[in-house]
């Protein structure tokens, strides 16, 4: 069971335990994460469930699938080198602990 | 599980007048918010499920909401297809025909030919200093620009146009009149050639449209499958971009400060998108069928209960937009609902968002030197005397009269 931690922009955080075996965008989804709005409910065509992974961990997080990674280029908010869409992030224990910064932005 | 065509037990009952509902759906959408957020509909023979919050819930239960709704008129009209399936047959069918429409190939790949026809629209009419800009250039431009993506060669711009209203027609022939479900099955009929055509010629030479994706899926899809898909895409495919163009420049030609902010700053034209799908939302709702009890806005729904999403009233919803009647450039970015939510988001969002906000609304309003609103065509908001704002399953101007300056 992974804890992720979303920094909102307001500057506060959200803890929330997820099952192991989901994704990110839907931890925050289900911890009622505002900021996280994922119109697509997970198929990585709205680009509206972006998140900044913290760069301390972006490498144990890995870089995006090539579908993702198209999409990055059509976020509201910048596309930076730490950008993932959080429906595309499997969660595990290896992720535990994960700390990730939700945009201003998600339309 | 078959359908209910009766009211839950415990739901309120509220009589409206489908008349009326064209002409101006949102008074009737404000008060069932406020008194009825679940409400069966006699004249609509379902629920209305009208509150923002309820209908992302919704959206976001689709195990529970199913899109196999019995007795759709759009399965009579086209036949078995995605939006009326639920995953993981829907899933197998959308990744087949989505990737021609995902923004990069919209942008690598199409955008260049939505332009030059653009372009070619404008010269026809630009010496004429008057037009419908609906008829006469949004929905030939979105028309064609739908035959581009769907690999439909050898179909012109007004065969996509006239298929696509005659399977609309259909889609909406509550009152089953004959002439009208002869007219469908023609353009149905014409579709399924004109798709069999094309199939054959991409299976040998990939063109990188939806019919060559669908035809080259990893996952097969077979030929009738294909010929459906494309027929509820050409259904939706002009209507909501069409109207999407024609509600927005009205909203601007109506609000000189708004449209000259916008030429100043032309990346405003992403906000004029989104603000405008919002505020009459081209899709004004789409049915559900339960697969389970559940209890939403304050009502048990037995299994097999009929529910509408109105998301033109989400879209309207006070408590999550302030003055949401109002056209507001400047609102705080929430997310509106006119696509659809969860895995039935609208496949066509991001060719729709280019053709109108990157490529229609800046050339119309470049190349037609002072263009404004005939007269007559100025009337309030919400009346239909704007013309034309007609509708609330599908909501849209049937016209939007203007002059200019002429050129030679
Ligand atoms: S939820 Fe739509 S892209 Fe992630």
């Amino acid at each position: 069971m992974p804890t992720v931690i979303f920094q909102l922009p307001d500057g506060t955080e959200r803890k929330v335990i997820a099952a192991s075996g989901t994704v990110l965008m839907q931890a925050a989804v289900s911890g009622g994460v505002e900021g996280i709005v994922a119109e697509c409910g997970g198929n990585a065509s709205c680009a509206t469930c972006h998140v900044y992974v913290d760069s301390a961990q972006a490498e144990l997080v890995g870089p995006p699938n090539d579908v993702e990674d198209e999409m990055l280029d059509f976020t509201a908010a910048e596309r930076r080198p730490t950008s993932r869409l959080s429906c595309q992030i499997h969660l595990s224990d290896a992720l535990d602990g994960l700390v990730v910064h939700v945009p201003e932005e998600q339309v | 599980m078959s359908a209910l065509t009766t009211a839950a037990p415990g739901a309120p009952v509220v009589e409206l007048d489908l008349a009326e509902l064209r002409r101006d759906p949102y008074p009737a959408y404000a008060e069932l918010r406020r008194t009825a957020p679940l409400a069966w509909v006699p004249s609509v023979g379902r629920h209305l499920l009208t509150r923002y919050d309820d209908i992302v819930h919704a959206e976001k239960l689709p195990e529970v909401f199913s899109s196999r709704e019995e007795g759709s008129l759009l399965l009579r009209t086209v036949g078995p297809n995605m939006l009326r399936e639920d995953d993981p047959d829907h899933r197998r069918l959308r990744t087949a025909a989505e990737p021609p429409t995902r923004p990069r190939q919209v942008r690598d790949q199409w955008a260049a030919a939505f332009e030059r026809t653009a372009h070619e629209l404008l010269d026809r009419i630009a010496g004429r200093g008057g037009a419908d800009l609906v008829r006469d250039f949004a929905e030939p431009l979105v028309a064609a620009n739908l035959a581009l993506v769907l690999g439909l060669r050898n179909a012109s711009a007004d065969d996509i146009a006239d298929w696509s209203r005659a399977m609309m027609d259909g889609n909406s022939n509550y009152a089953d009149d004959p002439d009208i479900w002869l007219r469908a099955e023609r353009a149905t009929r014409a579709i399924e050639e004109a798709v069999a055509e094309m199939a054959e010629v991409t299976r040998r030479e990939p063109d990188g449209s939806v019919i060559s994706s669908m035809v080259h899926a990893a996952d097969p899809v077979d030929l009738a499958e294909i010929q459906n898909n494309v027929k509820v895409i050409i259904g939706g495919g002009v209507n909501e971009p069409r109207d999407v163009f024609g509600v927005g420049a009205w909203a601007l030609l109506r609000r000189p400060e708004a449209l000259e902010r916008v030429l100043k700053d032309p990346s405003a034209w992403k906000r004029v998108f989104e603000e405008t799908a919002r505020w009459i939302s081209p899709i004004g709702m789409y049915p559900r069928q339960l697969t389970q009890d559940y209890e939403i806005a304050g009502v048990t729904l037995p299994a097999g209960s009929r529910v509408a999403l109105v998301i033109a009233s989400g879209n309207r919803d006070e408590s999550v937009f302030e003055r949401a009647d109002e056209f507001d450039l400047d609102r705080p970015h929430r997310p509106h609902l006119a696509f659809g939510g969860g895995p039935h988001f609208c496949m066509g969002a991001w060719v729709a968002r280019h053709e109108v906000s990157a490529i229609a609304w800046p050339l119309v309003f470049s190349r037609l030197k002072g263009l404004r609103l005939d007269d007559g065509a100025t009337a309030s908001d919400s009346g239909s005397a704007a013309g034309s704002l007609d509708g609330w399953v599908f909501r849209g101007l049937t016209s939007l009269d203007v002059t200019w300056q002429a050129t030679a």
